[in-house]
C-alpha cells in the first residue's frame, strides 16, 4: 500500500471511529469503544519495538504500570493535576525505557534473552510497587473522585473517548511517520538483519533506543488513561503479567510490524470478548474458554495476523485476476 | 351438563339471553380476578449481581452468587416486594473476572438495562470500581464482601455495606486477642504475620502491626507473599527460625491451606494461629478436608450467630443445595436482603428512595451477630467480626461470651 493512500485510510478510519460518540447513545457500547481504542494504544506502543524493532518485549507492563502510577502518585501525594501527570507519565514511562534499553542494548541481548529480561524488569517494579508507601504498597492507590473535566474525570464516557482517541491516533500518525521516516527504514533494517544493518552504518543502540523510548512513552501514556478511567491502581493491576500480554496480543493477532495491525487485533479481541460473553451468556468461565479456542486458531490460521491475511486475500485476488487475464489474452 | 353447556356457548347461535350471562360471568373474573392477575404481574425489580465466577477467585465468587441467589429465590417465594405490588425480583448476573475494569463495565451495561440496585463484587478492587461506576447514576449498590475501609469512605450516596470493613475487623481481632490472651494468663508474648500481598491481606497485616504492641504482642516478622503462592517451606521455616508464640495468617484459601498443612508438616509449634479474615479458618470446607490442619486453628471473621435460629434455617437450606457454608453465602444473601428489605420500605425503585431507605435501615431479619443495621456514611456500624475455633471439627463462636457455642483452647497444644 502506498504511503500517502496509508495516510488517507488512517484519516478515513479515526474519522469514523469519532462520530462513535455522535452515533452511539449507550454508554456502554461506547465503553467498548473505548477500551478497543485504549488496547489499540498499548498494542501500537508494543508494535513500535517488536512489530518494526524487532525487539519482542514480554514485560511493557514497565512502562504502562509507571505511567499510570505517576500520574496517581502525584495527584494523591502531592495534589498535582492530572493533566500535568499525563506528560509526566508518558515522559517517566519513556525514561524507564531508556533505563532498560540501556541495561539490555548496551550488552548487546537480543531475542528470547532480551524478552526475558523486559519481564524480569516488570515484575522487578511490581514487587517495588508492593513493597514502598508511595505507591500505597499492596494497598494500592485510590484517586479521588473529582468529577470534572479539568480533573481528567469526565462526566460522560464522551469526555474519556476524546481522550482516548487523540493518544491512539497520536500513537498511530507516529507509527506511520515511523513506517515513512529514515529512523523507521534504520528500525525495520535493525529487525531483519542487525549485523548486516551495522556493516551498512547503522547505529543499532541509538535506533533500539529510539524505539524503546517512543514505545514505552504510549504504553504510559495508556497507563495514565487507565488510571483516570478506573481511578484505582494496585501492583498487579499496574504492573501485572495481564498488561504484558494484552499489549503483545494485540498486534500480533493483527499484524505485526504494521500499521493497522494493532487497531484490527484489539477490535477483533474485544469484539470476540464481547461476543462470547453475550453468546454464551452468564455460565461461568465458558466465554474465556471459546475465547482461548478462538485465539488458538487465530494464531495457528493466520500466524500474520488479521492485517497479513488481508494482504494475503489481496495478493490472492490479484493472482486470480492476473490469471483471468492472461486467459482472456490467451 | 357442563358439556352441554360448552358446546352451547360455542355454537354459532347464542341467544341474547346465554350471551348477557356469560358476558356478566366474564365482567365478574374481570372485576374479581384480574386484579390478582395484574398483581402478580407488577413490574419486576432488577438486582445486579456481580460476582468473579471465572478467574482465581472464582470459588468465593460463585459462592457470593450462589448465597445472592438464594436470597432472591427466598424474598421471591415470600411474596417478593409487597409495597409494590408482589414485584419478584429478577437477577441479573454478570461475571467480573476478578478484574475491577470488567467489573465496572457490567456496572454500566446493567443500568443501561435499567437495574434497580447493584450487589458486587467480593474483593474490594472490583468493589471499589463496582461502586464507582455505579454512583455515575446513582444507582444504589451495596457492597457483599470487600472489606477495603476505602469503599465507603469517598462519600459515595449509593454505595453501602452490611458486613464490617477490615478497619473495625482488625481491631476487634486485636481487642478479642488482648481478651483470650488475659484471660489464660497473658502466655503469648510475640506474633508473625503472614499475608497475601493484595489490598485485603496487606491493608489489614498494616493495622495489625501497628495495634498488637499497644496489647503487649510484639510482632517479630512480617511476611508477605504473592498470589498464588503454592510452596510455604521457606515461610514455615522463617517462622521456625523466629519462633514466634502467635502465627496471624491473612490470606486467600488456597494459600491458608497450604500454609495450614506447612507448618503441620514441619511440626512448627506456637501456641496459636489466630487467624485474621483467614481463608480457610472459618471455612467449612478445610475443615473437612483437613481436619488434623484445621484443629485449634482460631479466625476472627465473619460469621453467622450460632444461636440464630434463621441463620441455622439458612444454613440447612444452602447445604440442602449441596453448598458448603462459607462466609461468601450468608455475606451476598444479607447483602440482596438488606437491600431488597429498603426497596420494600421506599414502595419504589427510584435510587434516591432506596439509597434513603438504606440509609435509615434498622433490619435485623440477617442471622448475624449485629444487632440492627445501623448505617453511618454507608457502612453498617453494628457489623462486627466474631472470633471462631477450629474443635473437634466444628467450627465453634468463642468470643463474644453473647454468641459463643463453646469455651476458648488456648494455648493450643500441637
Amino acid at each position: 500500500m502506498k504511503t500517502d493512500t496509508k495516510l488517507l485510510m488512517l484519516i478515513v478510519v479515526f474519522g469514523l471511529i469519532a462520530l462513535a460518540p455522535l452515533l452511539i447513545t449507550q454508554e456502554s457500547l461506547l465503553n467498548i469503544v473505548i477500551m478497543t481504542l485504549y488496547a489499540a494504544l498499548l498494542g501500537q506502543a508494543w508494535n513500535i519495538l517488536g512489530g518494526y524493532g524487532g525487539q519482542v518485549s514480554f514485560g511493557h507492563a514497565a512502562y504502562f504500570g509507571t505511567g499510570a502510577y505517576t500520574v496517581a502518585v502525584l495527584q494523591v501525594q502531592f495534589g498535582i493535576n492530572p493533566w500535568i501527570g499525563l506528560a509526566a507519565g508518558g515522559l517517566a514511562a519513556a525514561a524507564v525505557g531508556a533505563f532498560i534499553g540501556l541495561c539490555t542494548f548496551r550488552y548487546g541481548l537480543r531475542g528470547s534473552y532480551f524478552a526475558l529480561v523486559t519481564l524480569a524488569f516488570a515484575e522487578v517494579l511490581r514487587i517495588l510497587s508492593n513493597s514502598v508507601d508511595f505507591t500505597g504498597a499492596g494497598v494500592g492507590l485510590l484517586i479521588p473522585l473529582e468529577r470534572s473535566a479539568a480533573n481528567f474525570q469526565f462526566l460522560t464516557k464522551a469526555g474519556f473517548f476524546w481522550v482516548i482517541w487523540a493518544m491512539t491516533l497520536a500513537a498511530f500518525l507516529t507509527v506511520w511517520k515511523i513506517g515513512n521516516s529514515r529512523f523507521g527504514a534504520q528500525l525495520m533494517a535493525v529487525r531483519d538483519n542487525e549485523d548486516a544493518a551495522r556493516a551498512l552504518g547503522v547505529n543499532a543502540f541509538r535506533v533500539k533506543m529510539g524505539a524503546i523510548m517512543l514505545s514505552g512513552f504510549f504504553s504510559g501514556l495508556a497507563g495514565v488513561f487507565y488510571a483516570q478511567y478506573f481511578l484505582y491502581l494496585d501492583p498487579y493491576i499496574a504492573y501485572g503479567a495481564a498488561i504484558s500480554v494484552e499489549s503483545l496480543l494485540v498486534p500480533i493477532i493483527g499484524g505485526m510490524g504494521t500499521l493497522f495491525g494493532p487497531l484490527l487485533g484489539a477490535a477483533f479481541l474485544h469484539g470476540l470478548s464481547e461476543l462470547s460473553r453475550a453468546v454464551i451468556g452468564d455460565a461461568p468461565g465458558i466465554s474465556l474458554v471459546l475465547y482461548g479456542v478462538l485465539l488458538v486458531i487465530m494464531v495457528l490460521f493466520v500466524p500474520r495476523g488479521l492485517a497479513g491475511l488481508a494482504s494475503h486475500l489481496r495478493s490472492g485476488k490479484r493472482a486470480v485476476s492476473q490469471a483471468e487475464g492472461g486467459n482472456d489474452r490467451a | 351438563m357442563a358439556d352441554t353447556k360448552s358446546t352451547k356457548t360455542n355454537s354459532p347461535g347464542v341467544r341474547r339471553r346465554e350471551f348477557l350471562a356469560t358476558g356478566a360471568a366474564a365482567l365478574g373474573v374481570g372485576i374479581t380476578g384480574f386484579p390478582a392477575v395484574l398483581r402478580a404481574q407488577a413490574a419486576p425489580v432488577k438486582i445486579g449481581l456481580i460476582h468473579p465466577v471465572s478467574g482465581f477467585i472464582a470459588f468465593s465468587g460463585s459462592q457470593c452468587r450462589a448465597g445472592a441467589e438464594m436470597a432472591i429465590a427466598d424474598i421471591n417465594a415470600a411474596g417478593g416486594i409487597k409495597s409494590m405490588g408482589g414485584a419478584m425480583i429478577e437477577a441479573m448476573l454478570a461475571d467480573s473476572q476478578g478484574k475491577p475494569d470488567i467489573g465496572a463495565a457490567e456496572v454500566t451495561k446493567m443500568t443501561e438495562a435499567g437495574v434497580h440496585g447493584i450487589v458486587a463484587g467480593y474483593s474490594s478492587a472490583i468493589s471499589l470500581a463496582t461502586s464507582q461506576e455505579a454512583a455515575k447514576t446513582n444507582t444504589p449498590h451495596v457492597v457483599d464482601v470487600g472489606v477495603s475501609d476505602s469503599i465507603v469512605t469517598r462519600g459515595l450516596a449509593n454505595t453501602f455495606r452490611f458486613s464490617p470493613g477490615y478497619g473495625k475487623v482488625a481491631e476487634m481481632a486485636v481487642s478479642n486477642l488482648d481478651t483470650i490472651n488475659k484471660t489464660a494468663g497473658s502466655p503469648a508474648k510475640t506474633a508473625m504475620i503472614v499475608h497475601e500481598e493484595s489490598l485485603f491481606g496487606t491493608g489489614t497485616a498494616e493495622l495489625l502491626s501497628k495495634q498488637l504492641p499497644g496489647i503487649g504482642i510484639e510482632v517479630v516478622d512480617v511476611i508477605k507473599h504473592a498470589n498464588p503462592t503454592r510452596d510455604f517451606t521457606n515461610i514455615a521455616l522463617q517462622i521456625k527460625s523466629k519462633q514466634p508464640d502467635l502465627i496471624i495468617p491473612a490470606n486467600y484459601y488456597n494459600e491458608y491451606v497450604l500454609l495450614a498443612r506447612t507448618l503441620r508438616q514441619q511440626k512448627i509449634e506456637a501456641m496459636g494461629i489466630y487467624s485474621v479474615l483467614g481463608g480457610a479458618a472459618s471455612n467449612l470446607q478445610f475443615v473437612n478436608e483437613f481436619p488434623e490442619a484445621a484443629e485449634l486453628i482460631m479466625d476472627c471473621n465473619h460469621w453467622y450467630d450460632p444461636k440464630s435460629d434463621l441463620a441455622l434455617a439458612r444454613r440447612k437450606a444452602a447445604e440442602a443445595k449441596g453448598l458448603i457454608y462459607t462466609y461468601e453465602i450468608f455475606l451476598a444473601y444479607n447483602a440482596v436482603a438488606f437491600l431488597a428489605d429498603a426497596i420494600e420500605r421506599a414502595g419504589s425503585t427510584e435510587p434516591d428512595a432506596i439509597n434513603a431507605a438504606m440509609a435509615s435501615s434498622t433490619w435485623d431479619q440477617h442471622g448475624m451477630p449485629y444487632g440492627p443495621t445501623k448505617i453511618v456514611n454507608g457502612q453498617n456500624e453494628s457489623a462486627q467480626p466474631v472470633n471462631t475455633q477450629v474443635q473437634k471439627g466444628a467450627i465453634e463462636v468463642i468470643y463474644p461470651a453473647e454468641f459463643a457455642s463453646a469455651e476458648t483452647v488456648f494455648p493450643m497444644k500441637m
